[in-house]
Parts: C-alpha cells; sequence; structure tokens
C-alpha cells in the first residue's frame, strides 16, 4: 500500500461557517466551499478535471444532484472530465483523498476538486437526527430492533475503555474541554464559549457513561480542497502541503463485528502511515483526530503512538494537547465543538491539517507547523484511515 | 409522547432459519464444518475460511457482557417509552459476538465480563428477539 508519498499535494482549501443556517441550502455550502478552495489554491476554475464530491445524510434527492454533476455546473468547470461521488460516511475525506492523489499520480487527472456539505442542523429535526442515526450505518436487521444508535455505539467503547484502562469520565470530560479551547480560537466553529470538565460532567446523561456534553451535534456547513500533483504545485502560491503516508484498514460493518471496540485498527493503520512517510509520532506538529466522541478521539490518538494505551486523558487534561501544548490535537475544535456536518467530520480535519501546515490557522495557528497526521473513520467506526501531510518530504 | 412502532428485524433470506427458530425460543448460530469455527451473524460464505458449507448449531445461549450501556435520554423515537433500557455486547460461549439488551437486571449490578444466558422477548407474532439476563446460577 502507500505510494503517494511526496507526489501530490493539496494546494488550496476552503471552508463556510458551521453552524444553523435554515436560509442556506447546502449546495450553498459546496459551492461556497468550492469557490473559496479555488481562489486560495491560485488556478483557473478550468484547470479542473475530475469533480469529486461526497455524499451528504440528510437528503437523498440532494445526493442525486451530487452524483449528477451539480457542482461542476453551478461552478461552470469548462474541463470537468469525470464528476464522481465518493462516500465512506466520516472517512470519505480520507478515503476520497487517496483516489484523487492516485488519480493524480497515475496522469489519470490533473486537479481534482473534492468537496463536502451537509445540512444536518436545519435540514432534520433533532429527534430526527437521532433517528437518522439510529439506522444511517447501523444493521436493520442485527441491532436496530434492539435500540443501537450513535450514543450507545460510543458508550459501549466507553465502557468497555474505562474498564480496559481504569480511565475516567473526567477524561473523557478534559478530552471535550481541549477541543473547545481551539473552537474557541476558530471563526468557523459553532461552539466557541469556553466550557469547563465541571460543564460537561453536569450535562445531561445520554447513554450511560456518555452525557450531552461529550457527544457531537449535528450542523449545516461544508469544505473543500484542491489537490494536484507535486509538480504543478510548484508554481502556486500557497505552501503544498504534501500527502506523505497513509494507512488504513477496514474492521467491520455491524459495530458487534468489530473485535476490538476499545482499539479498532488504528495501530496497524497508523504504523501503515507513518512508515510510508518515514516519520514516527515524535515529529508531529499538530494531530487532527477524528473525535465524533471524545473516546474514538483518545483511541485513535493513543494508538496513534503519541502516549501508552491508558495515559492519554490525563494527556488532555494537562493541557498538551491544548494551544500552546506539546502536541496540538484536533485544532479546528472538531465535531465535538465545531459541529458535526455528517461526512464532512473528517473532510474539515483534513482542510484544518492543511491549513496548519499553510501557516494560515490565525489565533490558533501552531508555530512552524511541518508535520501533520489526519484521521478519519465512517459508519460505527468501521475503518481506520490515517494520512499523515508535509510541507517538506522526509 | 407517543412512540412509533418497534422496528422489526429487516430479514435476509439465509437468516430466515435463525428468526424461525428464534420464535421458538432457540438461539441458532452457523458453524463452518470445514474449519469448525462458529459464524454470527448469519453468513453466505464462512468469513474465516470462505466455505460455503455453513451449517446451523444451537448455541448454548451463554455468554459474557463484552460491554453495556443505560439508555436515560435521546434514544430513538421507537424506544422512548422503553427507556432506561440497557444496550450490550454479549460475546457468547461460542466465540461470536452480537448486540442485545439485557433484562431482569438491576442496572447497578451491570458489569463488563458479567455471565450472562438468553432469554426470549416476543416483539410481535413474526418475531422473537433473543435477550440476556444475568445468569441464573
Amino acid at each position: 500500500m502507500g505510494g503517494l508519498k511526496g507526489k501530490v499535494a493539496i494546494v488550496g482549501i476552503g471552508e463556510v461557517p458551521t453552524g444553523r443556517f435554515p436560509d442556506k441550502p447546502a449546495i450553498y455550502h459546496a459551492v461556497e466551499s468550492a469557490r473559496l478552495a479555488i481562489k486560495d489554491a491560485g488556478i483557473d476554475k478550468d484547470e479542473i478535471d475530475f469533480v469529486m464530491p461526497t455524499a451528504a445524510m440528510f437528503s437523498f434527492s440532494y445526493v442525486g444532484e451530487l452524483t449528477t454533476a451539480r457542482i461542476a455546473e453551478e461552478l461552470g468547470l469548462k474541463n470537468c472530465q469525470k464528476n464522481c461521488l465518493i462516500f465512506s460516511g466520516g472517512s470519505s475525506g480520507s478515503t476520497g483523498l487517496q483516489m484523487a492523489g492516485s488519480m493524480i499520480a497515475s496522469g489519470t487527472a490533473n486537479t481534482v476538486l473534492y468537496v463536502h456539505s451537509d445540512k444536518l442542523g436545519t435540514g432534520v429535526t433533532g429527534q430526527g437526527g437521532i433517528d437518522l442515526f439510529s439506522v444511517s450505518g447501523i444493521s436493520p436487521e442485527w441491532e436496530v430492533p434492539y435500540g443501537q444508535h450513535y450514543s450507545t455505539v460510543a458508550a459501549l467503547s466507553t465502557t468497555r475503555y474505562k474498564y480496559e484502562t481504569g480511565c475516567t469520565d473526567e477524561h473523557f470530560a478534559a478530552i471535550c474541554v481541549s477541543n473547545r479551547k481551539w473552537a474557541e480560537l476558530n471563526p468557523n466553529a459553532f461552539f466557541r464559549k469556553p466550557l469547563s470538565i465541571e460543564e460537561v460532567m453536569e450535562s445531561k446523561m445520554l447513554s450511560t457513561p456518555l452525557r450531552a456534553k461529550m457527544s457531537n451535534m449535528l450542523f449545516d456547513g461544508g469544505s473543500a480542497f484542491v489537490v494536484t500533483s507535486a509538480e504543478r504545485a510548484q508554481d502556486l502560491p500557497n505552501k503544498p502541503v504534501y500527502v506523505l503516508g497513509e494507512g488504513g484498514i477496514v474492521t467491520h460493518h455491524v459495530f458487534c463485528q468489530e473485535p476490538d471496540i476499545s482499539r479498532f485498527g488504528w495501530a496497524q493503520a497508523g504504523k501503515q502511515a507513518f512508515r510510508e512517510a518515514g516519520l514516527t509520532p515524535d515529529d508531529i506538529d499538530v494531530a487532527e483526530i477524528y473525535d465524533s466522541y471524545p473516546v474514538y478521539q483518545l483511541i485513535a490518538f493513543e494508538e496513534l503512538g503519541f502516549c501508552e494505551r491508558g495515559a492519554g486523558g490525563e494527556m488532555f487534561m494537562r493541557g498538551d494537547t491544548w494551544p500552546g501544548g506539546k502536541i496540538p490535537c484536533t485544532t479546528d475544535g472538531g465535531m465535538l465543538s465545531k459541529g458535526h456536518i455528517g461526512a464532512g467530520g473528517g473532510v474539515s480535519l483534513i482542510v484544518e491539517a492543511v491549513r496548519q501546515l499553510m501557516g494560515k490557522a490565525g489565533e490558533r495557528q501552531v508555530p512552524n507547523a511541518r508535520f501533520a497526521v489526519e484521521t478519519g473513520t465512517g459508519g460505527t467506526y468501521m475503518d481506520a484511515q490515517v494520512t499523515i501531510f508535509g510541507t517538506e518530504i522526509p | 409522547m407517543d412512540a412509533p412502532q418497534k422496528p422489526v428485524p429487516d430479514v435476509n433470506p439465509w437468516a430466515k432459519p435463525f428468526w424461525e427458530a428464534a420464535r421458538e425460543n432457540k438461539l441458532i448460530i452457523q458453524k463452518c464444518p470445514d474449519c469448525n469455527q462458529h459464524v454470527f451473524y448469519p453468513r453466505l460464505v464462512c468469513p474465516h475460511c470462505f466455505s460455503e458449507n455453513l451449517e446451523w448449531v444451537e448455541a448454548s445461549g451463554k455468554g459474557t457482557i463484552y460491554s453495556y450501556t443505560v439508555v436515560k435520554n435521546n434514544s430513538p423515537s421507537a424506544f422512548i417509552n422503553d427507556i432506561p433500557y440497557i444496550v450490550a455486547l454479549i460475546k457468547l460461549d461460542e466465540g461470536v459476538q452480537m448486540l442485545s439488551n439485557i433484562v431482569e437486571c438491576d442496572p447497578d449490578e451491570l458489569a463488563c465480563d458479567m455471565p450472562v444466558e438468553v432469554t426470549f422477548e416476543k416483539l410481535n407474532d413474526d418475531f422473537t428477539l433473543p435477550k440476556f439476563r444475568p445468569l441464573q446460577t
């Protein structure tokens, strides 16, 4: 596996704020994010020869529009040779980037526009969102009849993780606090007021031990990036952000089939990515770890090798992952504080990794960031996808 | 609030024997005669050795709780009147895992690796769901 190291780069990123925008249809977020990404890349729009939208979850008819090239048409792309939807839930950004990179490295495409938008904040009701996520990616034969939904999935992982490591609920709350500290500095994040461990611990119990403030909330939003060859990237205005390594493994479809719900496949995927990049976790300046619930951020963080299993909670609590900490983690605030916009949870972490490496992260810029790792996972954490980025090729 | 009707299993044709057995209060799972491993959920091919010769066997119905959670708020609509209810992953003694509910159990007594046994709850005339309760010694 692998093979993209140093061959392709992200050269432009675009993102709209995450929030509740009843008057803005999902296509607005897609077109605006894409427009910003193309502008940021400093390319002519007609250089884009492949448009890769990823699916939205709030509406099947909108997915139909994406499938049938609405974005290419709205943007007036005159040299769009292919439009093809790519979707693996929350890992769509990672898998899409691999597909885009592979086509560019093989010469099948020159410049790929990857776009995501969704309208989960105002396109569905609150209970509608819970009900959507009690069937989407949950087996209608083996799990839906038992009342499984994403809070119970996360709670099952949390319970087992606590049992095996001795980690406490306060550690999970500390992860939410860490992400909020970054969101406070992110104008595109929804939740920007300071959060305390006490507030998380006092929030409503959903499924034990998971509380409301340990759960992501659904919003509208979108983000996009432009990928091209490392060679072409040299002529463009932004510092190229190269793909240095990737690793991935699909471990299950139905959650009950996952053999280790407090580890998953992160260790294997991480080793693969770091080996290809020729780097170790010590080299990483920014870790953009997928955080739909704190337990999943903690598991991936530990399994990638940033610390021993069971030691991560303390790092989030004492500030190692905060602004100014030794390993800044999920620096856009993540799905817990920036907000959950469907598959975009993973896409916006790629955008954020690139933003940090380009030096465009404003108030939350990690000084001199050269290397970043990003993770994505889809469905009920069916896969572990790890991508390593850098502004230089080790 | 009025809860919508409970979702019934959306049955794959090759899983029909499982649901027919459950209706008679029997828990059956697949076993591969070629590699000797048990299989759940029901498959067309053995996920261990790719054999097409999977057979049905009756499971012991005993296992342990791999993990659990008590749902207290924000459940899917159809389960609102069941709150609090317990969702658990069960490791059967045969080595396979399944999701179910724990019943006849004080939530405070729940623990990972706690022994449980199958019991059956009728959902409607067509479906009975295997559920689990603390092992009665």
